[in-house]
Formats: C-alpha cells, sequence, structure tokens
C-alpha cells in the first residue's frame, strides 16, 4: 500500500497582478521526512508554505493536508494537527514567554504540561519569566519553535527557522529538528535559502526557482547527482573524440574540453597513449566534481545565493 | 468565549484600563469642572442639564477615546507579528469577534463609571428629585450605539493598519468633525455625530435673560432617522471590519 503523503498540493499557483509567485507547484512531502524546500530569495517558498497553512489564498491548484482537501471550512481542524514558525517568530512583547505559550496553549487545546515539555525543548525554562520584549532574537526564535511544538503536531511547517541566529544557535536549531521525526514522531517542512543548511537538515527536499519547483526527491538522490568526470583538452578535439568513441566512451563538448565519464587508472592510461600515437598533444587532463552546490546553481539558475 | 477570554489575558500589563480610565478622567474634571455652582434654576433642571453636558463632551471626546481603545487592543497584534498564527488557530472571524467583544465590555464598564460618577456628583450638588431613569437607560442605550459604531471604525482600520498613526489621526479628525457638527446642528448621519444625535436632551438658550431651558426631545422624522442611522453604522463598521479582516491575508 502506497504510504498517504503529509502534504500534497496539486498545480499550486499565486499570482498577484500580472506577477506569478508560484507556479503549478505539486510538492509531496512523505510522514516522518524533514522536508528541506530550498530555493533563493524570492523564489516563493514562503508563499507556498502560507498557502498551506491557508494564510495565503491560492489563485488556482488544491492543498492536500494529511490526504483531505483543504477548503476554508476545514482549515482550521486539520490545522490542529500542524504547528508552524512563518518568517520571524511571533509574540507579545510585554507578556512573558510562558504566558505567550499559555496562550497558544489555550488556542490549541493541549494540556498544560506541553507548556513546560517544550520551554525544556527549546532550552527556555530559566527564562518562562522573563519578557518576551527582553529576549535576544535567538530566545525569540526558540519561543516560536516551542509554541509550534506545544501539542506535539504531526507536521511542523519552519520557515527560515534559523534566520538572525548565531552560529551556535543555527547549529542548536539544526540538531532539534532533525531530532523531531525520530523522538516525537514529527514531520518537518524545513524552508531555507542555504544548500548547506537544508543538507545537514534535510532527508528530502524540494527545490523551487521562480515559484516552480524545479526538483523534488530524496537528498540521497540529489547527492547521486553530484558526478565526477575527466575533462581533457587535446590539440585536436575531434580525433580525439573519435579514438574514445572507438573504445566506447562517450564524450561531451564544452568551452574546448572534452568530457568524459571518470576512467580506472589503467584505462586512462592507454587513452593517453593512444591520443600520444595519434599526434594528439595533451595540454590538461583534469578530474571534475559538480558539487551540490553546482546542481543547486544549475537549477535554480546561477544568480542565487546559497 | 475562550478566544475572548484570551483577549482580556492578551492585554496584560498594556495598562489598557489605566489608559481608558484616565481618558474618562480628563473628561469626568471638564465636566465636574463646568458643572460646578450650579445657579437655583440649574438645580431645578439638574438631571436633564447632565444628560446634555454629556452628550457633548461625549460628542467631543469619544472619537479620540474609541481610536485610542481601538488602537491599544490591536496594536499588540502588529508588533508581535501574530496574525499569521492566531490564523492558523483560530478563524479569522472568530478573532476579529473577541476583539470586538473586548472592546465591547470595555466600553460598557466605562459607560457604566462614567454615569456613576456624574449621577453621584448631580446628588452632591443637590440637583432637585431624581434622574429619569427611562431617559437614563435610552441615554446611554443610545450612546453606547453611538461609541460602540465608532469604536468598530477604529477596530476596522486598527486592524488593518499596522501604523496605528492613522486610526488615531482618523480618531482626532473625528473628534473634530464633532465639534464643527455642534456649531451648524444637533443631530448627524456622520459617525462622529451620533453621540449628538443620541442626546435625548435638548437645551434652549434665552439672550436676554441668559437662561438655559432643558427639555426632553422630540424627534422630528429627520432626527429618528440620524438615530436609526447610528445603527446602521454599528452594522455597516462590524461587517465591513469582519469582511476586511477575513480576507486580508496575512
Amino acid at each position: 500500500m502506497a504510504v498517504q503523503n503529509l502534504i500534497e498540493t496539486h498545480n499550486l499557483t499565486k499570482r498577484y497582478g500580472k506577477a506569478l509567485s508560484v507556479n503549478t507547484l505539486n510538492m509531496k512531502v512523505p510522514p516522518g521526512a524533514v522536508y528541506g524546500f530550498l530555493g533563493p530569495n524570492g523564489a516563493g517558498k514562503s508563499t507556498t508554505l502560507k498557502m498551506i497553512l491557508g494564510l495565503v489564498k491560492p489563485t488556482a491548484g488544491a492543498i492536500t493536508l494529511f490526504g483531505s482537501p483543504m477548503d476554508e471550512k476545514n482549515r482550521i481542524r486539520l490545522l490542529a494537527d500542524t504547528g508552524s514558525l512563518i518568517e520571524s517568530p511571533s509574540y507579545y512583547g510585554h507578556l512573558s514567554g510562558e504566558e505567550n505559550l499559555h496562550i497558544i496553549q489555550t488556542l490549541k487545546g493541549c494540556s498544560k504540561s506541553d507548556v513546560d515539555e517544550v520551554l525544556k525543548i527549546v532550552r527556555l525554562t530559566d527564562a518562562r519569566k522573563k519578557l518576551v520584549g527582553h529576549y535576544s532574537l535567538g530566545m525569540k526564535q526558540r519561543l516560536g519553535l516551542a509554541a509550534a511544538l506545544l501539542g506535539f503536531p504531526k507536521l511542523l511547517i519552519l520557515d527560515e527557522p534559523t534566520n538572525g541566529l548565531d552560529p551556535a544557535g543555527i547549529q542548536e536549531m539544526r540538531e532539534l529538528i532533525c531530532s523531531l521525526p525520530t523522538e516525537y514522531g514529527i514531520t518537518v517542512v524545513v524552508s531555507s535559502h542555504l544548500l548547506s543548511e537544508i543538507d545537514q537538515m534535510a532527508n528530502h527536499v524540494g527545490i523551487i526557482r521562480k515559484g516552480e519547483l524545479v526538483y523534488q526527491n530524496t537528498l540521497e538522490s540529489l547527492h547521486a547527482h553530484a558526478k565526477e568526470q575527466l575533462a581533457l583538452r587535446v590539440s585536436h578535439t575531434s580525433i580525439a573524440a573519435d579514438l574514445l568513441r572507438q573504445e566506447g566512451i562517450e564524450t561531451t563538448q564544452e568551452d574546448g574540453w572534452l568530457l568524459l565519464p571518470m576512467l580506472e587508472d589503467a584505462l586512462t592510461a592507454k587513452l593517453i597513449r593512444n591520443l600520444m600515437a595519434q599526434n594528439v598533444s595533451l595540454y590538461r587532463l583534469e578530474q571534475r566534481e559538480t558539487s551540490l552546490e553546482d546542481i543547486f546553481l544549475t537549477l535554480t539558475g546561477k544568480e542565487s545565493s546559497l | 468565549m475562550r478566544t475572548l477570554q484570551l483577549e482580556f489575558y492578551k492585554i496584560r500589563r498594556r495598562k489598557v484600563w489605566l489608559s481608558m480610565f484616565a481618558m474618562l478622567g480628563v473628561q469626568l474634571l471638564w465636566g465636574l469642572w463646568a458643572m460646578r455652582n450650579p445657579k437655583d434654576w440649574e438645580l431645578a433642571s439638574g438631571w436633564m442639564s447632565l444628560l446634555y453636558s454629556l452628550s457633548v463632551l461625549d460628542g467631543v471626546m469619544m472619537p479620540t477615546i474609541m481610536s485610542l481603545l481601538a488602537s491599544r487592543l490591536a496594536d499588540i497584534e502588529h508588533k508581535g507579528n501574530t496574525y499569521k498564527q492566531l490564523r492558523t488557530l483560530r478563524p479569522a472571524a472568530s478573532l476579529y469577534q473577541a476583539k470586538a467583544l473586548c472592546g465591547l465590555i470595555i466600553l460598557v464598564v466605562l459607560l457604566a463609571f462614567q454615569a456613576a460618577v456624574f449621577i453621584l456628583y448631580g446628588y452632591c450638588l443637590g440637583y432637585e428629585g431624581n434622574p429619569d431613569p427611562r431617559y437614563y437607560l435610552l441615554s446611554y442605550g443610545l450612546k453606547f450605539a453611538s461609541c460602540l459604531s465608532l469604536f468598530l471604525l477604529q477596530l476596522l482600520l486598527s486592524m488593518l493598519f499596522a501604523n496605528q498613526m492613522i486610526p488615531l489621526v482618523v480618531g482626532l479628525g473625528g473628534s473634530m468633525v464633532a465639534l464643527l457638527i455642534m456649531f451648524v446642528s444637533h443631530y448627524s448621519f456622520l459617525p462622529w455625530g451620533g453621540n449628538l444625535s443620541a442626546s435625548v436632551v435638548g437645551m434652549d438658550w434665552d439672550e436676554n435673560s441668559r437662561i438655559i431651558t432643558y427639555f426632553y426631545r422630540e424627534y422630528s422624522p429627520a432626527e429618528i432617522a440620524a438615530v436609526v442611522c447610528i445603527f446602521v453604522w454599528v452594522a455597516v463598521f462590524y461587517l465591513a471590519g469582519r469582511i476586511l479582516f477575513t480576507r486580508r491575508e496575512v
């Protein structure tokens, strides 16, 4: 039996005037995953997540949450099993951390003991009585995560949760997010414009570019794309290409280079000897690697930030 | 109900009550000063003059007080960027309703306090007889509706605009409009003239004797329409606020 995805979007589209913010997006988030939603700034990540939470109305398309199509009538019922932290943490600065969580706990209708537990998880127990207005940005971000965790929902949607955190805070947040599926059975959707961040947290990845989902699969599969190649620069490219073809090696040409798959050392040596024998001079022989960054840049466009 | 309780929980330490009573305090001091040392003829119609004076005071001050109240209730959400979280937990209409109800309850307390203080003051000054409960209830009922319409207008603006200067300027402008209306008429179809239309007491000033005669108003059809208009504004502002807030994307 096929595993039911927690989130599925079907041709989800959002248009603001003439600008197409999200274009026929089909996202699939399997249960138990840490789904990294990756894309450059302005790619449409936040808009997509807001549509999933019903904060923004889609221009077209549909959203299925926990297997049920979401509409205005059942939205709140379906979201009862969801926690979210969108863009920046929500808080009342004149109330303490504990009082802030009390508000969310009351609205979610979950147990009061959850407040203590989530404060412990995000390590804010000591600051629970302090006014949130006096919290640092990192503490506010952790409080936002604590609020999202209240009631231990099945699904957690976090939009750029490490924004504004210092390196130690980022590391801490990362570890916490990674632990959620195994320790609490929570599926996490986490968006970021940083590939390295998603690479360290997610096991599934969706890459969005200019509103379109250009890649969606496991992170493992994305890593598989990170292949190694040999690059040759010779005096007679066409002769060299014919010689390699005779050996059953397919090549491609790029900027005067011949690109071929990684070969055994013995075969490489043999090919070099053959090239010499044909009076083809070898100028350069390089081993090239297509990194995750290269793949990301190829998928999202060279102008993207990493 | 739970959402309404949380509205009161959320305004802890915001000194909403204090700021409201401070505004009311200014109004009380103004009223108490204006009504001090009444003459004999003023004591005879004291309870009527009190209702008239209050309608004037409320006409000028309530647009500002209501803008302040609405702003105090709504800006906590803008400051903390909380709408996007709250709207994943409760329908937008329910959140709007809770804010409106919270303001309504505060308004009832304020008006009850105002009535109690001024009636007590009337007894202290020695006004003849007792206040007529029918007219006082009618007056306060209409005053409540008028203030509610102003509050709902301000709430709409305060919830839509993160910059609270916009609704506060509208509130202050409303007080100025009310003042201008007073110079030309004793009723108005504008929301800021509601407290004047709602007054159950009229007055006639004799230029020669310099004596004011107060009387319970007999409403002309236009004045009745102006009173009905107060309730229309309540409905319009409530529905407009609810629809705009519900449809708004956060």
